[in-house]
């Protein structure tokens, strides 16, 4: 799974608007316009629906049975059984308690992170600002495995340095087995996966920081407001629809976690989230029904967020989208 | 997108095929793919059926070999070899998944014993020719003929055959005043290790490996991690919590609370108890024949000290009970042929030339992979290059296969995800919750 | 500005630019590192540099897994991305300049289907490749991998045209140019920057694949890098291959740092759609 999402645009709210068409013939040609824009966008939309909506239908269908890959014959219907089964699973919770945790610790971390750097970039001086974005990038652009391992062998007992470069830490010592239980595994996955999408956050917070009218934060100054006042007056609720969309993106994509804990630590030491629980009981057990049940939930999960965000938090993307 | 057609014909061809094969192929094999589609398998452009070969990854040894068979055959088929991911489980994930489609590419495949149940059971092995089967367990290891067979039938051609030894430094040994003639126990070795400040290199990952050791240990004292097989998932009886599960349970606690097994005992896998035993703290360790190779590598790239090697000594596996004989992991490699191969007949030839005792001691030698053979431990120069084949042999006699039951990889998720990490182990406990997960999974109730 | 100002933006960027190529770099130095030295513990190696782990990938035993992964990855990736920028370019023309009912409907789709969790639909996806024999072909991770580059490429080049003054277009055409000279000599030129840009960033997504890569594939045919990283083989089964993934895993960073080095200031104008100025 991609942990560097979709960017949504961060509203330019004040976007030009569609090119209107003069008034005349106004049935006419709305017709042919509709027509026009459905010939344009169909293809794309056919596209995004038949490869996501027909599996999860699929998904779905699959879960209310009873089914294992390699014994078709006795595939059964049970209905919802599946979803009791998993439910009511310790394990199931358990995923759901450190997906969460995961997502709110790397989500919180990044976001105050990822503003510091974005603050950085806003007012770095404009000779280093093109090569702090270069770099900023890179960790952006590399691939999310590629992170892992990274990670995982600086981390490692016998490959890394770590141990040898952190002896001075209390804890840390040459004999220090970070993918030897919960706590240190979490932490070495949740690092790997701060260092990969801060910079997709700052990049976001930054498009925000530069919607801040500079008119506010000047009269701010001449007021003799402090540093902190103008942040937290000015600049933060300017900002906040940046904030808000940037935070959505990332706990959706947080949830989703996968890659690296398939690399890492392989669920070691309670270490599942809930897409590797999925993949463990649809690929590795070949319970396709069972499976199938913990992604429709998956799947249930990041719609509920989702949800949670736009209407709870009002995160509007409608004006995200620019087309408010 | 023609494009993308022309070069998934090629990939499959040039990963699949040897170099000599590739250059009379390499111009026509886009045009023949093409005309015939994506699902462009079976047979060559020119009428010589060519058979795939899904091997485990090596160090290139099975692609010679297939290189060789496809020479000996005289036109009668070409062997192609197609390399599956790097751990056992993730190898059967793709196996399966291909099979369970009727996948007719796949004719001969590399399995590792423990799920060849499994694949038995859902039909996905070509019937075996009794001549075959006669001729391809004529002087071969016991536990390798154990673990190609399922329900009473010979299902799969055991080709080479792996087993853990008692590796030991013979100075710390002699220190520790053990009798390495004679067998000894592991309370023994974890005593010696502990007081010559050493370690016992044990495999403690979450992985195979833990299931590996387990079921030795249980094996060695007696008992059993299946206590009564069933192809019925609701009869299968485990034997966990036995007394001998329970023993064993012991003395991976034990090991895992004097810890000589290393600061990194739940991350342990072979390499790194290899790495361990060369190193300073090197005393003891389980692991499999590959850790002599992979020191004379490291003497012959500088790393290592030739004295090093020449402190190695190894013994048969450890013993539970200084009374009741050793039981050590049985592994290595059988080869099943494709239910829906196109050439079952030819697909069995091609694993006679494969297994045979020259091609089974030229894996041993240029691999590091025992051969289930036995005439290949006579070999002058199996002999020379690997001292230890006869304890080898004598280990691949007594050694046991894992839990076999088309049901393999909930057993082995089950007990991985109760006895690790083996310091948290409670001989009273533990064994209980493993056989309650096992069986509730086995039932469907519950998540692995 | 001060000096001492000056030095510290110096000092801050040389903080940042360690925070970001660090582990890059521990991964350089990993790579080459003889296999007597991985297990050294040390940061850079100890014994010199070598290059076995690349010869032993590019040359070597790992060449024959290797080559064909990164070939796939190239060609999958890159049909991929032409594919949904060449569909989004229509959609996203329709969102940024036409008036019609289901724009919303679209958008929506898109981000819903950019929220959508990979693994739950592999499975599905999975049984139904191999029933119309897609699976372990390039159009069957083709396919997937349109589901993860086509609602960013909409989003970011419809925000990318709404900025474009269409109105030039006719101006051009007051002027006496034809319609096709008036979009080809004006309008190309404008859009074509979002377009590209678009383009990289959908590379990157479909590059930082790896769910589809292990599950939608089997052999050499299609299999991509980052699921072939996971394959390869020590010296004998049971070493561990940690100089063989760490050199492949450079050449994989190698394209998109090249892209992110060439391209950064677009890349960053497109993922916060033009709304950073500088």
């Amino acid at each position: 799974m991609s942990t560097s999402t979709t960017a949504p645009p961060t509203g330019r709210t004040g976007a030009s608007a569609p090119a209107q068409a003069p008034k005349k013939h106004i049935s006419d040609r709305a017709k042919a316009e509709r027509k026009l824009g459905w010939l344009l966008a169909g293809p794309a939309l056919a596209v995004m629906l038949l490869v996501t909506a027909y599996p999860i239908a699929q998904a779905f269908y699959d879960s209310l049975f009873d089914y294992r890959l390699t014994d078709p014959e006795n595939r059964s219907f049970t209905g919802l059984s599946n979803y009791l089964v998993v439910l009511t699973d310790q394990l199931w919770w358990q995923s759901v308690g450190v997906t969460l945790l995961i997502t709110v610790v790397t989500v919180a971390v990044e976001l105050v992170l990822g503003f510091g750097l974005a603050l950085v970039m806003n007012k770095a001086l404009k000779a280093i600002r093109p090569f702090l974005r270069a770099v900023i990038l890179i960790p952006y652009a590399v691939i999310t495995v590629v992170s892992a391992f990274a990670w995982q062998f600086a981390f490692d007992i016998n490959t890394g340095f770590i141990n040898s470069w952190f002896a001075w830490l209390p804890g840390v010592g040459a004999d220090t087995d970070w993918f030897g239980d919960f706590g240190t595994s979490i932490f070495v996955v949740c690092l790997a996966e701060i260092w990969k999408t801060t910079p997709f956050i700052s990049l976001l917070l930054l498009a925000g920081l530069a919607q801040v009218p500079e008119v506010l934060q000047e009269a701010a100054q001449v007021d003799g407001a402090t540093w902190w006042q103008r942040m937290r007056r000015v600049t933060i609720p300017n900002m906040k629809a940046a904030i808000m969309v940037a935070l959505l993106f990332r706990t959706l994509d947080a949830f989703r976690v996968f890659d690296s804990i398939f690399v890492m630590t392989a669920g070691a030491n309670g270490t599942e989230t809930v897409s590797f629980l999925a993949y463990r009981q649809t690929i590795s057990r070949l319970e396709i029904g069972l499976g199938s049940a913990v992604s429709v939930l998956l799947f249930l999960s990041v719609v509920l967020i989702a949800f949670v965000f736009i209407k709870g938090f009002k995160v509007d993307l409608s004006q995200a989208r620019g087309d408010s | 997108m023609p494009d993308s057609v022309v070069h998934t014909g090629r990939g499959r061809r040039s990963a699949a095929s040897g170099r000599r094969a590739r250059r009379a192929l390499g111009a026509t094999a886009a045009a023949v793919v093409l005309a015939s589609g994506l699902a462009a398998c079976g047979s060559g452009d020119s009428g010589v059926p060519q058979l795939d070969w899904y091997i485990n990854p090596d160090s290139g040894g099975q692609a010679e070999i297939a290189a060789r068979c496809t020479e000996a055959a005289n036109g009668a088929y070409t062997i192609s070899v197609s390399t599956l991911p790097r751990d056992s489980p993730s190898q059967r994930e793709q196996l399966v998944r291909r099979l369970a489609a009727n996948d007719s590419s796949i004719d001969i495949m590399s399995l590792d014993p423990p799920y060849i149940p499994e694949f038995a059971q859902a039909g996905f092995f070509a019937p075996m020719p009794a001549e075959v089967a006669d001729e391809v367990t004529t002087d071969v290891v016991q536990s390798a003929i154990d673990g190609s067979t399922w329900d009473g039938e010979l299902v799969t051609v055991p080709f080479w055959a792996n087993t853990q030894l008692l590796w030991y430094r013979t100075s710390v040994a002699e220190a520790a005043g053990l009798d390495m003639t004679q067998p000894v126990t592991w309370d023994q070795l974890t005593q010696a290790a502990q007081d010559q400040q050493v370690r016992l290199g044990v495999q403690g990952i979450r992985s195979e490996s833990l299931t590996v050791w387990l079921n030795a240990l249980i094996e060695s004292a007696g008992g059993s991690v299946i206590a009564e097989n069933s192809t019925n998932p609701d009869d299968i009886q485990l034997g966990l919590d036995s007394e001998a599960g329970m023993r064993a349970a012991e003395v991976m606690r034990d090991i895992s609370a004097s810890g000589t097994g290393g600061p990194a005992l739940s991350t342990a896998n072979e390499d790194t108890t290899a790495t361990d035993f060369e190193g300073d703290v090197g005393g003891f360790q389980v692991n499999y024949p590959f850790v002599y190779p992979r020191a004379l590598g490291a003497v012959e790239a500088g790393t290592l000290d030739q004295s090093v090697v020449d402190d190695y000594g190894w013994a048969l596996y450890p013993r539970v009970d200084a009374d009741t004989e050793t039981a050590p992991p049985y592994g290595g490699i059988n080869l099943g042929v494709g239910a829906f191969s196109e050439h079952p007949d030819l697909a069995y030839d091609a694993t006679r030339c494969i297994t045979s005792t020259e091609n089974q001691a030229y894996y041993f030698t240029s691999n590091g992979n025992p051969a289930s053979d036995t005439a290949v431990y006579e070999d002058p120069e199996v002999l020379e290059a690997f001292p230890m084949a006869p304890t080898i042999l004598e280990s691949l006699e007594l050694a046991v296969p894992r839990p076999q039951t088309p049901y393999y990889s909930e057993v082995s998720g089950g007990i991985q995800r109760e006895y690790h990490p083996t310091a948290a182990i409670d001989p009273e406990q533990t064994p209980q919750d493993a056989t309650e997960l096992i069986q509730a999974v086995l039932r469907k109730d519950q998540l692995l | 500005m001060s000096t001492k100002e000056k030095t510290g933006w110096i000092i801050g960027g040389i903080v940042i630019a360690l925070y970001a190529l660090f582990p890059i770099a521990w991964i350089v130095s990993l790579s080459l590192k003889s296999s007597a030295d991985l297990n050294a513990g040390g940061f850079l190696p100890a014994t010199g540099f070598s290059w076995d782990n690349y010869s032993l990938i590019l040359t070597g035993s790992a060449s024959d897994l290797f080559l064909p992964a990164l070939r796939n990855s190239f060609g999958i990736c890159l049909i991929a991305t032409f594919i949904s920028v060449f569909l989004s370019m229509f959609a996203a023309y329709a969102i940024a300049r036409l008036d019609f009912p289901g724009k919303k409907f679209i958008l929506g789709t898109a981000l819903g289907v950019a929220i959508f969790p990979v693994i739950s639909i592999v499975t599905p996806l999975f049984n139904l490749w191999r029933q119309i024999g897609l699976y372990d072909t390039w159009p069957g991770l083709i396919i997937p991998y349109l589901s993860l580059t086509l609602p960013l490429s909409i989003w970011t080049m419809s925000a990318f045209f709404r900025e474009i003054p269409w109105e030039m277009e006719q101006a051009a055409q007051v002027d006496g140019a034809t319609t096709w000279q008036a979009f080809r000599k004006v309008i190309v030129p404008l859009a074509a920057p979002g377009v590209f840009t678009t383009a990289i960033i959908a590379f990157f997504i479909a590059w930082n694949d790896f769910v589809y890569g292990i599950s939608l594939t089997s052999t050499g045919a299609s299999r991509p890098v980052p699921a072939a990283l996971g394959l390869f083989s020590g010296a004998s089964q049971f070493e561990d291959p940690t100089g063989a993934i760490a050199a492949a895993a450079v050449i994989v960073t190698i394209p998109v740092v090249i892209l992110v080095l060439v391209f950064q200031r677009r890349i960053v104008a497109g993922l916060t759609n033009g709304a950073v100025k500088g």
